[in-house]
């Protein structure tokens, strides 16, 4: 086994884009989830809402790539009403069923051939960042950093504006939530009816939280579509929901570091397990007494049922995640 | 028999003829072949006057041409590069549509051109509705959505009484029913046991799956008072994990049971419907109307019902209401295990058979009242109805999109659902 392969894979994904776009995406999904009590699990729409925004600047308006943040936010808007307006009055599990499926119906829509001309069909959009790779002062056939956090000038760029990104967004929660909106948020979580008797509209706040977490999860989107260079529909699966689930509740909720370094953690762990599982099956699958335990193939699948084995064991045994307080991790408020 | 096309035939690769062009020649030669099935063998004909476009990536248009005699037509293209071929669906000949309608554009790459030329072939195909009168298409639309009706009013019931007598939503009620759908395969594929005879060992352990869920999970979350919020954060790691857990036993492709796989459609009035069909609709409103008779009448069926009402009041009168948590478990494995053998002989067996059909157990759910039994038997009755009836009027690929539509529209209007009484849901 090649331990120092290994090893150098997993630091770089510590700080690579995959780490980056989580973190920012668990910061919006931590507004939801951690600070407001909403359980959103369709975090992957409000990304699509990004990368599409961007995407559609170049397939559909016509215009430059920076119209792409208006457009997103626009879409981030319509999509959190369409969501929030059914369900933010009800019972908290509403929103769970309703969020979930729209996710679904969301990518079912972009990846649709019906609508080719608008979000490129299963194919996604590729042509859109020529404006963005123009910034970047680093040449894109080079390499830049010291071993083992080796990139091309482009990468390069994309991880240094992706952790500025991570460091403004972290700094914007974390006063959000000092000022007295986010006391307000935090009220709701502990308590609905005691912030509405105090003349407050709950629905209001919540309304705005969502399309605040909403925003950060689109900002998510860009910056994982900008480093692809593409915008592909089923990189917005229900399932990247519940990975940056598991990142931010590894890292704990309702704390702004939480989401940062459980985004860190999620990926050191995934990574290393990715790159160890496929050590072992690179030569042939894995055998235990004559039975095939684990072939190269199915390191993918095996992976993720740790990621799944591992959100339900975080919950029941450690519900405050590694940064977390106890007290806050109120997923059960009342 | 739309799956039996699609399952033979999607878009095919055929390499490139070594037709010796000079060099700096290249060629994309699109071929478009009718696929219909005579007796369930495949028989293909080529269909001339089908419009071919090849562009670039970036949507630059290179050539156009319309498929002649052969169902062949041949655009030059300038380099070895990366080109998009999209056929014109509104070209092909009247009653005519591609098999898979997401397949009308292929993309290729420069990779793939190992000679000058570069084949493409698109397959259009008879899926038995095309070509009907209105009035045929709606009734053989309306026998679909009946069945798949049933599917989803059978695996809902138990989702429904579980967020009734438990509070909790449960997440991976969909691999329920693909446990039950890939136990049939098991033991109908690999051991080769007759479905009827299988059938209802499988249902047997979808039935245990979920006392053992309740068992050995959240049983105890509850005992530790973990939170139902907490809770239903461990159904999605539970989904999670049991859904790559079958990726990873059973392989990411879709397979068939073997059982009654080769059947004829029997035309009943406007309907073409295999006997296989009939059978599992008239098996499946039995036991819908068995599971509602047992609501209705039986003891127990009382009790789930009170318990599901309220659960304090039900203890109060002296209802052991965690031994009708444990019943409500198992029958709602049980019945999604069913749903998941009915899903797998009407279509396919695959590792996300269940968790597709999840949002529209959801809306049914919604749509009847959650927690309520009859609700879900309704609610999902008529989702499935709905669900295959909007597939007439928007494209099939985008059919389920209208079963979130009425779960928004419920729970704006009437957010207790239509059976459900009207108290604060919030």
């Amino acid at each position: 086994m090649d331990w120092i392969k290994i090893i150098e894979n997993t630091i770089r994904a510590c700080v690579g884009v995959d780490a980056i776009y989580f973190a920012i995406a668990a910061l919006g999904l931590n507004i939801h989830f951690g600070y407001t009590g909403m359980l959103n699990f369709g975090q992957a729409a409000f990304m699509a809402c990004g990368s599409y925004g961007l995407g559609m600047t170049a397939q559909y308006f016509g215009v430059g790539l920076w119209w792409g943040i208006p457009i997103g936010i626009i879409l981030v808007i319509i999509l959190a009403l369409i969501v929030g307006i059914p369900t933010l009055r009800l019972r908290a599990d509403y929103l769970a069923i309703v969020t979930i499926a729209t996710a679904e119906i969301v990518r079912l829509f972009v990846r649709s051939v019906k609508f080719n001309n608008i979000f490129g069909g299963t194919e996604g959009i590729s042509n859109f960042s020529r404006q963005y790779r123009e910034l970047n002062p680093f040449d894109p056939g080079k390499t830049y950093g010291v071993r083992p956090f080796l990139y091309t000038g482009y990468s390069f760029f994309t991880i240094i504006i992706g952790w500025v990104l991570v460091g403004l967004f972290s700094f914007f929660v974390w006063q959000l939530m000092r000022s007295p909106w986010g006391r307000v948020i935090k009220g709701i979580r502990e308590d609905e009816d005691a912030v509405r008797s105090l003349g407050k509209n709950v629905f209001s706040y919540k309304m705005q939280a969502l399309i605040i977490g909403g925003i950060l999860g689109m900002f998510a989107g860009m910056v994982l579509s900008l480093d692809r260079g593409s915008v592909q529909p089923d990189n917005y699966s229900r399932m990247v929901t519940f990975y940056i689930l598991t990142a931010l509740v590894l890292g704990g909720l309702a704390k702004v570091s939480g989401s940062v370094f459980g985004s860190v953690l999620f990926w050191f762990l995934f990574v290393l397990s990715d790159n160890i599982l496929r050590e072992i099956t690179r030569d042939g699958p894995l055998r235990i007494g004559g039975r095939t335990i684990i072939q190269s193939n199915q390191v993918g699948a095996v992976n993720y049922m740790f990621v799944g084995i591992g959100l339900m064991l975080l919950i029941v045994f450690r519900p405050q995640g590694l940064f977390g307080n106890r007290q806050e991790m109120a997923l059960d408020g009342r | 028999m739309t799956l039996l096309c699609s399952c033979v035939a999607g878009i095919g690769f055929i390499s490139g003829s070594a037709k010796a062009a000079d060099d700096g020649e290249f060629f994309i030669i699109a071929s478009v072949q009718n696929q219909v099935l005579v007796n369930n063998v495949p028989e293909r004909a080529p269909v001339a006057g089908a419009s071919i476009k090849v562009t670039t990536i970036d949507g630059k248009l290179i050539g156009e041409a319309l498929t002649d005699e052969d169902g062949l037509c041949k655009i030059a293209v300038p380099t070895r590069d990366n080109y998009l071929i999209s056929i014109d669906a509104g070209s092909l000949p009247d009653g005519l549509t591609l098999i898979d309608a997401e397949k009308s554009q292929v993309k290729i790459t420069q990779e793939l051109f190992t000679t000058s030329t570069k084949r493409v072939t698109f397959f259009t195909g008879d899926s038995g509705v095309a070509g009907a009168t209105d009035f045929e298409r709606i009734a053989q639309r309306l026998s679909d959505g009946v069945r798949l009706g049933i599917i989803i009013a059978m695996c809902s019931v138990g989702l429904s009484l579980i967020i009734g007598t438990t509070g909790l939503t449960n997440f991976a009620h969909g691999e329920m029913v693909t446990f039950g759908g890939l136990l049939a395969f098991f033991f109908n594929v690999v051991l080769d046991i007759p479905i009827l005879i299988c059938g209802p060992l499988v249902i047997l352990l979808g039935g245990c799956l979920g006392f053992f869920l309740n068992w050995g999970i959240f049983a105890r979350l509850t005992r530790r008072g973990i939170g139902l919020n907490s809770q239903l954060v461990v159904t999605l790691g539970l989904s999670l994990m049991l859904i790559n857990f079958y990726l990873f036993m059973f392989g990411g492709r879709t397979k068939q049971l073997t059982s009654y796989s080769k059947q004829v459609n029997l035309e009943i009035g406007p309907i073409g419907i295999t006997p296989r069909d009939l059978t599992t609709a008239v098996l499946g409103i039995m036991i819908l109307l068995s599971v509602a008779l047992f609501l209705q009448r039986s003891r127990l069926g009382k009790a789930i019902r009170a318990v599901s009402d309220n659960v304090q009041l039900a203890s109060a009168t002296g209802i052991n209401t965690q031994k009708v948590i444990q019943i409500v478990w198992f029958a709602g494995g049980a019945l999604a295990a069913t749903g998941g053998i009915f899903r797998g002989l009407d279509e396919q067996v695959s590792f996300s058979m269940g968790s597709d059909l999840i949002f529209l157990m959801f809306a049914g759910i919604t749509l009847g009242g959650l927690g309520s039994a009859y609700g879900a038997l309704v609610g999902g009755f008529f989702i499935g109805i709905f669900v295959e009836l909007a597939a007439l009027f928007v494209p099939s690929e985008l059919k389920v999109a209208p079963a979130l539509l009425i779960l928004i529209v419920v729970l704006i209007v009437r957010p207790q659902g239509i059976i459900g009484k009207k108290q604060r849901v919030g």
